[in-house]
């Protein structure tokens, strides 16, 4: 590969990196105002599972359970001593871990969250490698060796072709 | 005829990459499955005495009114043992179990001022004429501490009912028992903690 090939992909790669960089600041620096206590009701019910019914969130179960705590999340916020994570900690701690429905980032839960990431990772370390080889393939310089091969696998057929009209 | 010339290149030899991959997915795929396996399944109908966050605590704080429009306050009721059942007016066991609760009452009544006081404790959506129907036919003279808010239902963590609760005199929750219960059951646990209680 001759080195102008070789740089004339950068601006590509630079220009799909400075897009991933706008994208990530503007996911992480997106602000969409503070919530009204509603939303922060209904966020909060949201990350917690049913402690009685299977499949169903706090918000959107009937279960008297469910209401109970809907209620009580309610009067936190409207107290608005603790914070989000401090009302579902609450919640998590009087029903038991199974409220949970997020994973917390720590411990053997964080698992769930750095797999993902690790294999991401990894497809894309296996992809840049299989490109590369590939490319490697398709950009191959026939050297003398290559030549040679090529001049005896031709005569060996023009052998064979005069054999056998010779015949 | 000639036999046709081949040639390997490091290029054209394959890469045994796959098997290796192939390993790597199993072993996490039996690692998540002997996680998932060993942990423990909860089970919803689970009956008998059962953990809380609460044992060995101060019981959580209740201040309500009882269906009579009594004020209730729990942390009032502290130098006396304390039974709260938590009910609804709707759950079949919870009805089967009253005639125990009955019953129950009734023993602790014949120890006089020494006997665990009883109180029912409600959830957040029941509907009160029902409840009010259901102790006048059934019987039940204890007070029943209404919970509108759900916040007593929350703070000892009750998402089942019937559920029972005891509270030592010094207003320690000290047992919690999920389903239905015996009235004999119900005054040997007691019992049991208060001797618990005088020996320590």
């Amino acid at each position: 590969m001759s080195s102008r090939s070789k740089w004339k992909r950068w601006p590509g790669w630079l220009a799909l990196l400075l897009v991933l960089a706008c994208f990530l600041a503007y996911g992480t620096a997106k602000d969409s105002g503070p919530l009204t206590p509603e939303e922060r009701v209904e966020l909060i019910t949201q990350r917690i599972a049913c402690p009685v019914c299977d499949g169903e969130t706090v918000y959107e179960s009937a279960n008297p359970a469910s209401a109970a705590i809907r209620s009580e999340v309610k009067a936190q916020v409207a107290a608005g001593v603790s914070t989000d994570d401090e009302i579902v900690a609450y919640i998590v701690q009087q029903f038991g871990a199974q409220t949970q429905l997020l994973p917390t980032a720590s411990g053997f839960d964080a698992l769930v969250w750095v797999l993902p990431a690790a294999a991401l990772v990894c497809a894309g370390v296996g992809l840049f490698f299989a490109f590369r080889r590939w490319q490697r393939n398709v950009d191959a310089v026939p050297d003398d060796t290559d030549r040679a091969m090529v001049e005896a696998a031709l005569a060996a057929e023009s052998a064979d072709v005069e054999a056998d009209t010779g015949r | 005829m000639t036999e046709p010339v081949t040639v390997d290149t490091p290029a054209d030899k394959p890469r045994r990459v796959a098997p290796f991959v192939v390993l790597a997915v199993a072993v996490v795929m039996a690692a998540l499955f002997f996680v998932l396996a060993s942990g423990t399944s909860g089970s919803d109908d689970e009956v008998g005495i059962i953990d809380s966050p609460l044992l060995g605590r101060a019981a959580p704080t209740v201040r309500s009114t009882t269906l009579d429009g009594e004020p209730f306050d729990l942390a009032r009721r502290k130098g006396s043992w304390v039974v709260v059942n938590f009910f609804n007016s709707t759950c079949a066991p919870c009805r089967a179990e009253h005639p125990a609760l009955v019953e129950f009452a009734e023993q602790q009544k014949s120890f006089g001022a020494d006997g665990a006081e009883l109180y029912t404790m409600l959830q957040i959506n029941d509907d009160i004429d029902d409840v009010k129907n259901f102790f006048l036919t059934r019987g039940g003279d204890w007070p029943i501490v209404r919970d509108d808010e759900g916040t007593t239902n929350v703070a000892f963590g009750v998402a089942l009912v019937p559920e029972t609760f005891i509270i030592a005199p010094d207003g320690t929750v000290v047992l919690r028992w999920a389903g239905q219960i015996d009235a004999d059951t119900l005054s040997r646990l007691v019992q049991q903690q208060r001797e618990m209680y005088a020996g320590a």
